[in-house]
């Protein structure tokens, strides 16, 4: 029991700062499914059932352009396979859960990797440990979608400039990762893809998933030459 | 608005398979490391590419390049990059978005 109080207490203390972090994703979240046309309840349910900041920040971007739904399907299911990644290292730590593991496999995403992953490494698997730090999560990301929805909902978007919340975003997400040679490449590449397919097709339903499928190849070929050189 | 609720229900299975997938059959297998990088790079290239759609517009068949989505990306990036605060980069870069809008 006292094991299990402490444990408790480091993830609420370890989960703290990341929480933060969450829900501030979680106001622009907000703010941006209202702009792309979902209600307070949809923008909310969405939280609530998906539970992904990539997924929801990059589907409600895309539908704020005007995408079709499969190709923002294709897109979450290719930025969804990542996940596989993260299920495939915490399950062991997540065994103890049993049944229930099927549950917790619902709180899978980047932030819960990076801390349970590097608990498991020290303590062993503590799947009590992953529950506290996704609930956290869970409930951060929620409250501050559901907040920002609100607000997105209140303001005059072209007053406030709530329009250029996406790509504002999007640039103050993506900058933090431009580690190594490889991730900045994997990025031009991106942008001379994503630039060269609408100005040949302006506006056109395959850029973004095409883009994901082959600009990572260009980071990949990076970092061969770099391990070989 | 059933629209809606189907594309929610459809993004919350997909998202559910691709972690319970993982933590059921990928268990205990070794994935190769390219195939791990690449994973990891997709979201940067699908970031990238987003922004990339709103700083250049399709307007009547071209494409047009919007200054004020563009100056605020720089920005919103360098404060970011200074920072490290995201909340405060991302009301910085939107402010400087409307002045450039509305004084350029």
């Amino acid at each position: 029991m006292e094991h299990r109080k402490s444990t408790v207490k480091t993830a609420c203390i370890e989960a703290l700062p990341l929480a933060i972090a969450i829900a501030a994703y979680g106001l622009s979240y907000g703010v941006m499914a209202v702009q792309a046309g979902f209600s307070l309840l949809t923008a909310a349910a969405m939280s609530v059932l998906v539970f992904s900041g990539s997924a929801q920040l990059v589907a409600v971007a895309m539908a704020a352009g005007g995408a079709g739904m499969i190709s923002i399907l294709l897109t979450v299911m290719l930025l969804n396979l990542r996940n596989l990644l993260y299920g495939a290292a915490l399950a062991e730590g997540l065994a103890p859960a049993g049944k229930w593991k099927a549950l917790l496999a619902f709180g899978i995403s980047d932030e819960p990797f990076v801390l349970s992953s590097s608990r498991f490494k020290k303590f062993g698997p503590d799947p009590v440990y992953f529950s506290i730090v996704t609930g956290m999560f869970y409930i951060a990301w929620i409250l501050a979608g559901y907040f920002g929805a609100l607000m997105g909902s209140q303001l005059d978007p072209q007053q406030w400039g709530l329009d250029l919340a996406f790509p504002v975003t999007f640039a103050a997400l993506l900058v933090p990762g431009l580690k190594g040679k490889p991730v900045i490449a994997t990025a031009l590449a991106a942008a001379v893809i994503a630039i060269s397919m609408d100005y040949f097709a302006p506006g056109n339903q395959l850029t973004i998933i095409t883009t994901g499928l082959l600009a990572p190849l260009v980071g990949l070929w990076l970092h061969g030459r770099q391990k070989h050189a | 608005m059933l629209n809606q609720w189907l594309f929610i229900g459809i993004l919350a299975i997909v998202t559910y398979l691709s972690r319970l997938l993982g933590v059921e059959l990928m268990a205990g297998r070794k994935m190769s490391s390219a195939l791990r990088l690449y994973f990891n790079y997709v979201p940067v290239a699908i970031i990238t590419a987003l922004i990339v759609k709103q700083i250049f517009i399709p307007t009547s068949g071209r494409l047009v390049l919007s200054f004020p989505v563009l100056i605020s990306c720089l920005i919103a990036a360098l404060a970011v990059r200074l920072t490290r605060h995201f909340l405060p980069s991302v009301v910085i870069g939107i402010v400087t978005g409307l002045l450039v809008r509305y004084f350029l």
